[in-house]
């Protein structure tokens, strides 16, 4: 097998890596200010039609170029994650609907919505917008990319965002573990009636934690629609804000965790788009390869190697001010 | 909450708990259905359409004709069922959100079993591969309901995670072992299974009620409102279903009443299971006659909806298909004769559902403090309540029964 197949599978995985860690880092905020959040892929989805509407229009309708336009789309992606994801805080937080029930109506949703802003957004075409959308200038990670040997191929022609998603754990490991405002989110998750006590409003962290869980899952939609795929199509995210939540869970909550198992998670799905001719994997049929995330957090969840434990008050309605 | 007849001066007023819930989720419903079709009034007029003439032209469509009639039960039929899958587990206080990856695991079953036992006559094959599909549901839900009961993994993230294994094995499925042998010519690109037998489908009954052929309506409509029937007989008759909603009620209660959580949890999901792979037979027995590439998508998640319309309760869920039905066949109108986009009813179900689940919630929160404010009421009032009002018509364990209910309305 030529080492070059194992250096463009690498070079997959980091796109990957990017879509499952950036959705990934939004359930942390979310889960970890005490809301659970299912509804990630329905976030997802919200930022790749938004995001692939975006990039198109700053670049193309206003004129904005490069690389400005694509820029301004992954960021109308995030926004509009956001705003979606409002959805989801006004229901668990102020009228303490199940996390659960509201998550799956959000996903649920997100489907039809996203065929209704695409009929708005790419003239009456409800389920892709056309092929080649612009987008940012790919570019070789220096050093790297210079590696004798083949396996410079992985760091050549990435999107910078990779590089964005790869450096993202420095700013969110640094508000989570060491800002006032981290700090105090965290502990709306674990304890919110200690909290409150403190004179911390929950209600508020736990807004802000939803809210840039929908940004972070819809900048990670955009990134797919817009940077990867380069267009809008249904049912393009593939389950993947579902392994983000699965890679989540195996970090324990973690944000450098997350970046190995978002990795890892993101060359599971390389595997079968490149590695098929590899020894083993040829035997294998790649769909059996398509499960292995899944299969790796049932055996986690279920306690057989090593145990994850959720932040204490996620998923748990909080009574104390701020509802209806 | 023993007030029946007290005859309280203030806000507190006798009527039965379980009539105060019902009409608690009556308005609800009503309001949400309110508000949705409120905001889908907004959203034609901003299209420049008169809301009078499209909501009509939607029921018409859907409701005006015998064939609108038969494409509506056609498309409530698998919701039924992926509707009371979710309900049945709702009660224990579980959540199935892993119907969709049961439904598509139960149709690879289903498959394989027209596809080797195609040998067998007519009615046999049909219910062979009716009970080859619940078997392939109960296996897919065993997995979340044994690994809940004996490591407590949450079913969540159990069945999620099924889902995405689900997704995958069809797709090996028809890739592999079920891939079609004998293409017909010009669908070689298609994958899917075999052609099933003629003698392995389920028979078309739109052609008693001047029904076209093209609804699909199959007599698994009356197998999903049998199943409703029979899940409201389990839940509201049964041992097993008194089990469940003391499980969900209140699991600490139901253990100190001898009631063994794990096994009751274990055999809801079971029971789930069985439901959730009737859910892909309309569609590959009735319609298509073969397991396809794209096969409908979601109708597990569909069907998390229609329960929370129906609220888990199994009559109310036929009708919340029923409604669902309505609003989808209503997308052939708007295709038709109208400015406003088809995908508008996709986002008049999302509001109807979203509006639902916060008003329920509303509903529920309001009615549970009512109840806590007569309790409090009702102890003030000891004295005045006659000693009939005690043991009245209904009985003392009518009474109980009543705040089990009203315990159970305020628990899930």
């Amino acid at each position: 097998m030529p080492f070059t197949d194992i250096a463009v599978a690498l070079q997959i995985s980091f796109t990957y890596f990017t879509i499952i860690y950036l959705t990934g880092l939004g359930g942390l905020f979310s889960e970890r200010s005490g809301i659970v959040n299912i509804g990630l892929e329905g976030l997802m989805i919200i930022g790749t039609v938004t995001g692939a509407f975006g990039a198109r229009f700053f670049t193309d309708t206003l004129e904005l170029g490069l690389p400005w336009g694509p820029i301004l789309g992954l960021l109308f992606g995030a926004l509009c994650g956001a705003i979606f994801a409002g959805v989801h805080a006004v229901a668990t937080i102020s009228f303490r609907v199940d996390h659960i029930v509201s998550g799956v109506v959000i996903n649920l949703v997100a489907v039809g919505l996203a065929r209704f802003l695409s009929y708005a957004f790419f003239n009456g075409q409800s389920t892709q917008s056309d092929p080649g959308g612009p987008h940012l200038d790919r570019l070789d990670i220096p050093l790297l990319s210079s590696i004798p040997g083949g396996i410079d191929r992985a760091f050549q022609s990435l999107s910078p965002m990779v590089l964005v998603a790869a450096f993202m754990v420095v700013p969110v490991w640094y508000a989570l573990n060491r800002l006032r405002w981290g700090l105090r989110l965290r502990s709306c998750g674990e304890n919110p009636e200690a909290t409150r006590s403190l004179g911390v409003s929950v209600p508020l962290y736990r807004y802000q934690g939803v809210l840039l869980s929908g940004a972070f899952a819809g900048l990670s939609g955009a990134f797919l629609a817009s940077e990867v795929i380069g267009n809008w199509r249904e049912g393009q995210t593939l389950g993947l804000g579902f392994i983000a939540l699965a890679a989540l869970i195996l970090s324990n909550w973690n944000p450098i965790r997350l970046m190995f198992f978002a990795w890892l998670f993101g060359f599971a799905v390389a595997i079968p788009l490149r590695l098929n001719d590899a020894p083993i994997i040829s035997a294998l049929p790649p769909q059996f390869i398509r499960m292995i995330p899944y299969v790796v957090t049932i055996v986690a969840i279920a306690g057989f190697v090593g145990r994850v434990r959720p932040p204490a008050a996620a998923g748990k309605a909080y009574e104390g001010g701020g509802g209806v | 909450m023993a007030t029946d007849g007290v005859a309280a001066p203030t806000a507190v007023r006798s009527r039965p708990a379980w009539i105060e819930g019902l009409v608690g989720q009556l308005l609800a419903l009503l309001a949400s259905l309110g508000i949705a079709v409120l905001a889908g009034s907004l959203l034609i007029v901003a299209y420049g359409e008169n809301p009078l003439d499209v909501y009509s032209s939607i029921l018409e469509a859907s409701m005006g004709s015998a064939d609108g009639i038969g494409y509506v039960l056609a498309i409530a039929t698998p919701l039924i069922f992926a509707a009371l899958a979710v309900a049945v587990c709702f009660k224990g206080g579980l959540f199935n959100i892993g119907v969709e990856g049961q439904y598509l695991v139960a149709m690879v079953t289903a498959a394989w079993a027209e596809i080797e036992l195609g040998f067998l006559p007519g009615p046999i094959l049909v219910v062979v591969v009716l009970l080859a599909a619940m078997l392939g549901g109960m296996i897919w839900a065993a997995v979340p309901g044994i690994l809940k009961v004996k490591t407590g993994a949450h079913e969540v993230v159990t069945t999620i995670m099924m889902n995405g294994i689900a997704v995958s094995l069809v797709a090996w499925a028809i890739n592999f072992p079920l891939k079609f042998s004998n293409a017909p010519a010009g669908q070689n690109v298609d994958l899917r299974t075999d052609q099933f037998p003629d003698n392995g489908l389920v028979g078309d009954i739109g052609q008693y009620f001047d029904v076209t052929p093209g609804a699909h309506l199959s007599w698994l409509l009356f197998l999903a409102i049998a199943a409703a029937i029979i899940v409201w007989f389990l839940i509201r008759r049964t041992r097993l279903g008194f089990e469940a909603r003391a499980v969900g009620a209140s699991p600490g209660s139901a253990r100190a009443g001898g009631v063994s959580i794990g096994g009751t949890q274990l055999r809801l999901f079971l029971i789930s299971g069985a439901l959730a792979g009737l859910v892909g037979m309309q569609q590959i027995l009735a319609d298509r006659g073969h397991l396809p590439q794209n096969y409908i998508v979601a109708l597990g998640f569909t069907g998390i909806a229609v329960a929370f319309l129906g609220q888990n309760n199994a009559i109310g869920i036929i009708f919340a298909a029923i409604l669902w039905g309505v609003l989808s066949r209503g997308e052939v109108a708007l295709q038709i004769q109208s400015e406003v986009p088809r995908e508008f009813i996709i986002i008049l179900q999302g509001i109807l559902i979203l509006s639902v689940v916060i008003t329920y919630q509303i509903a529920k929160r309001r009615l549970a403090a009512r109840q806590l404010q007569r309790a409090g009421a009702a102890g003030e009032l000891e004295d005045s309540a006659g000693p009939d009002d005690d043991a009245g018509p209904r009985g003392p364990e009518m009474k109980g029964r009543e705040a089990f209910e009203a315990a159970e309305g305020s628990g899930t």
